[in-house]
This record gives C-alpha cells, sequence and structure tokens, in this order.
C-alpha cells in the first residue's frame, strides 16, 4: 500500500471512530500517520498498538477501538473497503427517541400532602410578596409549564451565587495571608537589598468540581427535567461538572454539554437559555435508555464506581445523587458503590424529592442502605431546597 | 515487530523491567517522534518505573518533577537565589561597586536555582529522561504552563532572556487517573495505558524483583493478587505490593502461603481497612486454596 492510499485509509479509520463516539482529533490523526511510518506494516499487533499510542486511545474506548480496528485493518495491512466498514457504523447507531423526550414534560397532578403545607408557608410571606417567592416554594410537580420556565429562567441567575472553596495553592494577594519571603525577597531586590514591603500570598478561591448522578426512572418522571435543567445551569458556576443520568443504566451526559451556557454570561445569552436547555434534554433522553423506565440504583452506582470513579471522583470533586431512592435491586450492592464513592470524594449530597414532604421517612430500602454514607441528606422538590443546595456546596 | 522495537524491549527486561509489545513500541515511537508520553493506569502498575528504566536504558540523567496539588513555577521551573543575592548587594555597597555592573552580576546564571524542568532543558551532556511524576495531582493551571514547556523546549525568564533547550528531553508523564488530564496536553503527547499485568508477567516480574522468592510462592502471590484485584476492593493491590509481599514472605522463609501467614502479612498488600475487615478468613482460605490448587496441579 503506498502511503498516499495510508493516509486516506487511516483518516477513513480516524473518521469511523469518531462516528463510533471515540474522540479523536486531526493532531491524533497527523501523529498516527507519524507513526505508520516507523513501525512494520506488516505486522498488524505492531500497527495496533503504534494506533493505540498515536491516536491516544483511553482505557474506555478500546473495545471500540478493536472492534473497528478489526474491520479496517485485515492480516498483511491491505485495507478492505472503508466506505462499506464505515456504513455498518452508522446504521448500527441506535435510532434516536426525541420525540418521546419532548412528551415528558413534568405531570401536573397535585400532589395533597406537599400542598399543603407549602401553600401555607407561601402565603405567610404575603407583605413582601413577590412572583418569585411563591415560585421558589411551589413543588415542581404541580408546576405548569409556563412556570416551569420561569424558574428555569430564575434558577439561571441564582447558581451564580454559588458558593467556593479555598484551594491549596498560594496566590499572591494585598494586605492579608501569610508572608511571602521569596517575593519579599525579591522585590528588596529593587531597592538595593532594604526590605520595605512586605509581600504575602494566601490560598486561592477554586469553584467546586461537582459529579452530578441524576436518576430519570419513572417514578422520578415529574422531577427529572427540572432538576436536570437545574444541573445544566450550574455549569456556569463549577470549575468542573460531570452529569450522569441513570435508570436501569447509566448514561454519561456530560459530553452533551458542550455548547450550552457560556461562563458569565449576559442577559442576550440568558433569554437563549430556554431554547438550550430544550435542546440538550432532548439529546440526554435520545441517549437515555429506558427514559422514565424502572431503576437499579445499586448496579448503576456500582457501575459509575467501577467505570468512572477513579477518574472522576478525588478529594475535590463534590458527588451529587438526585434520586428517591427506590431501589429493587440488592441493598449490598448499593452500600459497596456508596462507600466506594464517600472513600472517594469530597463529599456526597443527596437531593431527594421526596424530602420535601413532611410526612416523608426515608424508609425505603435502597434509601435506608445509602444513608451512612451520606454527608448531606436534603431536599429537592421546590426552587427553595434547590437554593439551599447551592450554599451546602460550600467548604466548610 | 520492528527489530529497533524489539531491541529496546530486550534492553528494558536487561535493566529488570519486564515491557510488554505496547509499553516498548511506546517508547520506541515517543523516542523517533519526539513527543512526551502520557502513562495512565492504576496505581502500582509500573508507570513511575517506565520513567527510571528508560533513563537507564539511554545511560542518562534522570530528571524528576513530582506533581502535587499548589505545585508552582518556581518549584518546578526556577528560582533566584535571593538570600545570595542580598548578601550580594551587601558586599557590594560596602566596596562601592558599579551599580549596573552589578545587576547583571546578581541576575547572573550562578544566581538561578534550577528546579527540574529548567534543568531538563538546559542539561549540556545529551538529553535527558524528564519524568513528570502523578501529573493528575497538579492543579489544572500548571498543567497549562507544562504545556508551554512541552511544546517549545524555551523558557523565558525576564531578567535572562530565553533560554532554548540544549537537548530536547525524553518526557514521560504519569498520570493515576484521579482527574482527567486535559485534552490540550493529551494531544501533545502519546498516549499509554497500563493495566494491571497478566498472571504470566506478574510471576515474572516477582522474580526478577525479589531473587530469593521460591517458585511457588511467587505463583500462589501472583495468583492471589490476580485473585483480589476481580474483586471489588476499595483499593486494589498494584505490582509494587506484589513485590512488597513478596519481599516480606520471603523474609520470613515462607514458601508457600497459608491463613496465618497471609492475615498478618495482608497490610502488605490490602492497604485499606474496611477491604481488609471485609475479607473473612473463610474468604482468605479460599482464595489461599484457589491460588494453591492451581499452582499443584
Amino acid at each position: 500500500m503506498s502511503e498516499r492510499d495510508l493516509v486516506v485509509h487511516l483518516a477513513g479509520f480516524a473518521g469511523a471512530l469518531r462516528t463510533g463516539g471515540v474522540r479523536v482529533s486531526l493532531s491524533d490523526e497527523l501523529d498516527a500517520a507519524q507513526a505508520l511510518t516507523l513501525v512494520d506494516l506488516l505486522d498488524r499487533d505492531e500497527v495496533r498498538r503504534s494506533l493505540l499510542v498515536s491516536l491516544r486511545i483511553r482505557p474506555g474506548d478500546r473495545a471500540r477501538f478493536d472492534d473497528l480496528f478489526d474491520r479496517f485493518w485485515i492480516a498483511g495491512g491491505s485495507p478492505r473497503h472503508p466506505a462499506a466498514a464505515m456504513m455498518q457504523v452508522i446504521q448500527s447507531r441506535h435510532p434516536s427517541a426525541v420525540e418521546r423526550q419532548m412528551t415528558t414534560v413534568p405531570a401536573s397532578e397535585p400532589n395533597e400532602a406537599s400542598t399543603a403545607g407549602e401553600s401555607d408557608q407561601a402565603n405567610d410571606g404575603a407583605p413582601g410578596y413577590s412572583p418569585d417567592a411563591l415560585l421558589r416554594k411551589k413543588p415542581f410537580d404541580e408546576c405548569t409549564r409556563e412556570e416551569l420556565h420561569e424558574m428555569e429562567m430564575l434558577l439561571a441567575t441564582l447558581s451564580l451565587k454559588l458558593a467556593t472553596r479555598r484551594s491549596r495553592r498560594l496566590i499572591p494577594t494585598r494586605g492579608r495571608g501569610a508572608v511571602d519571603l521569596r517575593r519579599s525577597f525579591r522585590r528588596a531586590i529593587g531597592t538595593g537589598g532594604e526590605l520595605r514591603w512586605l509581600a504575602r500570598r494566601a490560598h486561592a478561591i477554586e469553584r467546586p468540581s461537582l459529579v452530578v448522578l441524576c436518576d430519570t426512572s419513572g417514578s422520578m418522571d415529574s422531577h427529572a427535567r427540572f432538576l436536570l435543567t437545574f444541573m445544566l445551569s450550574l455549569r456556569r458556576v463549577a470549575r468542573r461538572i460531570e452529569l450522569f443520568a441513570f435508570n436501569t443504566a447509566l448514561t454519561r451526559l456530560t459530553p452533551f454539554l458542550t455548547g450550552g451556557y457560556r461562563r458569565g454570561g449576559s442577559a442576550a445569552i440568558e433569554g437563549d437559555a430556554q431554547s438550550r436547555v430544550s435542546s440538550v434534554l432532548a439529546r440526554l433522553a435520545a441517549e437515555v435508555p429506558d427514559w422514565s423506565g424502572g431503576t437499579r440504583l445499586g448496579e448503576c452506582l456500582a457501575e459509575f464506581v467501577e467505570r468512572h470513579g477513579s477518574q472522576l471522583v478525588d478529594s475535590t470533586a463534590t458527588v451529587v445523587i438526585v434520586s428517591d431512592g427506590l431501589d429493587r435491586g440488592d441493598p449490598d450492592i448499593l452500600v459497596r458503590a456508596m462507600r466506594a464513592i464517600q472513600s472517594r470524594a469530597w463529599k456526597v449530597i443527596w437531593l431527594n424529592p421526596l424530602l420535601g414532604d413532611s410526612r416523608y421517612r426515608p424508609l425505603a430500602r435502597g434509601m435506608q442502605a445509602a444513608l451512612p454514607f451520606i454527608d448531606r441528606f436534603a431536599p429537592a422538590h421546590n426552587l427553595e431546597s434547590l437554593e439551599r443546595f447551592i450554599t451546602h456546596l460550600e467548604v466548610a | 515487530m520492528r527489530p529497533e522495537i524489539r531491541a529496546l524491549q530486550d534492553a528494558l527486561a536487561e535493566q529488570g523491567y519486564i515491557a510488554e509489545p505496547a509499553i516498548a513500541t511506546a517508547l520506541f515511537l515517543a523516542r523517533e517522534m519526539k513527543k512526551p508520553l502520557l502513562i495512565e493506569g492504576d496505581a502500582g502498575v509500573g508507570k513511575t518505573e517506565v520513567g527510571k528504566v528508560l533513563a537507564r536504558v539511554l545511560g542518562t540523567e534522570l530528571i524528576r518533577l513530582q506533581c502535587y496539588e499548589g505545585l508552582d513555577v518556581n518549584t518546578a521551573l526556577y528560582e533566584w537565589n535571593y538570600q545570595r543575592q542580598l548578601v550580594r548587594l551587601r558586599i557590594a555597597e560596602q566596596n562601592g561597586q558599579d551599580p549596573s555592573k552589578l545587576e547583571e552580576m546578581i541576575f547572573g546564571r550562578e544566581y538561578l536555582l534550577e528546579r527540574p524542568l529548567l534543568r531538563a532543558i538546559t542539561r549540556r551532556e545529551g538529553p535527558a529522561v524528564l519524568l513528570v511524576d502523578e501529573i493528575d495531582r497538579a492543579d489544572e493551571g500548571f498543567e497549562a504552563f507544562l504545556l508551554e514547556v512541552l511544546s517549545d523546549f524555551q523558557v523565558t525568564i525576564p531578567e535572562l532572556g530565553t533560554i532554548r533547550a540544549e537537548h530536547v528531553p525524553y518526557v514521560v508523564l504519569t498520570s493515576n487517573r484521579t482527574r482527567e488530564i486535559g485534552d490540550a496536553v493529551r494531544r501533545r503527547c502519546l498516549y499509554l495505558d497500563i493495566p494491571h499485568p497478566s498472571l504470566e508477567k506478574e510471576v515474572r516480574i516477582i522474580h526478577t524483583k525479589v531473587p530469593g522468592v521460591s517458585e511457588r510462592l511467587a505463583d500462589q502471590i501472583a495468583r492471589f493478587a490476580q485473585a483480589l484485584r476481580v474483586r471489588r476492593l476499595a483499593r486494589s493491590p498494584g505490582v509494587a505490593e506484589t513485590i512488597d509481599w513478596a519481599q516480606a514472605l520471603t523474609r520470613l522463609h515462607q514458601d508457600r502461603l497459608d491463613l496465618g501467614t497471609v492475615r498478618e502479612t495482608l497490610g502488605c498488600v490490602v492497604k485499606d481497612r474496611r477491604d481488609v475487615d471485609e475479607l473473612t478468613d473463610a474468604e482468605l482460605s479460599a482464595l489461599i486454596a484457589q491460588a494453591a490448587e492451581t499452582t499443584a496441579g
């Protein structure tokens, strides 16, 4: 195979990888082309190894890579027709389920128990009446579609007040913090060795990094859309956010978050937020299998720990689990997963929409099993509770 | 396989590092393409060792930069020796020296403290191996800075000007994957993922690292460790742990695993209290029996 053929074939292979969801950039391809000139093209395993290294294939993408490699690079290095292989890849993608999600608007069935308590409270606040204040206390499952939209706008402004944490890193400051001898001496050089001015430094402030696991099973249906919106809006204030949805399986949603809000967005962008959220949610629903089906809480969390735990959860990460804790699986699996998460994470917060009901007791088996491993157990049934949640992100 | 890669693999083995073809290929490509190599893998799979052994194979100096949260430019790149500069200034004052010459003097190279990154690019004797260890521990801000150094291999010091690399060093970065390494750094490097070793490889590693170990013990330890990794422990043992364990048991003149010894020395391989608590005697016995059975057969 000539060098030109090789490059064309490589481009086809890279394209198929991209179609298959493996991130391959142009510079990866260039490196791969160079690498192939350096190795023995007749040794198929060597070609495979050098492509793994030069295309920077992560372990998580390895299975897909191997699968495509087998189709594209047959023994002896002569390629099969790339186009045919690509068609196969495209066809194997599942048809989307966008339409189905579009109808998943929260049901407006009134929840009697919480209505009584919550609306009384809301009326108490009558003197300083503002529609915002009422909205804040209204449970999500009672909201109309318009109200939900308004709430989403409110959220966008609210999440700006997100709390911060101090890092271990020291940065120069004015007038406060510990004396920074290095910079003080540095200054003294300028004044001929006279130490006239002491430089100081203090710990930098860092925005938190979040890992959010959101239950999208049937029992959470009326909350899922709104809570996902909330998590999306948190993106603007968190340093890093990883979003997962789970029901019977775990889906990583982070790749779909790109291209949404920009940090510190202006009012113009704010107005755009609504459509952004909708389109992101539509994409999410298309990706998440079994949207609003049952839950396998323990298995999903265990899968999260195994596949992503070591990469995403570290001592700076706050793990937020949004679920009602209704799990029919083996509590042991859940306990194991929760323990692993807690031992790695900086903080574990469990948001439970049912907690908004004063009569609710966390008796569900799954919830019981998970409780010992939670740093903060908080309600998430209305905007006010989410507001409180944001302040919990603050470091003690 | 290309003869050069085979040769590199043999050279690594000679230095006591058992490299699979994947590792040898990655090192070969990194050397030929003059690109840094980013190695990811669980703790204890021998990532750092790759950098060390590469330096030995190439017969050059290993310059190591251990990353940690809060690592900054002054620890990684360079620092002026302020104390020495101040002393110099005081002496000069007493002698009444010319101030303009003085400035040139105190901002000269001999007042510069070279930290690992600067040392790696100013080494005159030939390219060094620069090992940036546990890059995932450093802040993302540091990553951006490192990127600058790795892309141009030159450093600008305001008082001195730009220092270009005498020789481009071989760069090995390692990450335990406690966080995702930024795409920019990833793109600049070649990438290698080192998984836990296979049983055969682990046995060979134990024999290389612990010369006095008996055939049977090495095999049982490796099988035991492999079985432990299948279980979902909070902290799975790495090769480093199995080597420690083999050393400990050899010191204790053991030539096979039994429940008493395993219980007493479990701390060598299982380093999490909850994992230790969870492994009951019955379970340990089962693991030991499993490891021993296959050896006997």
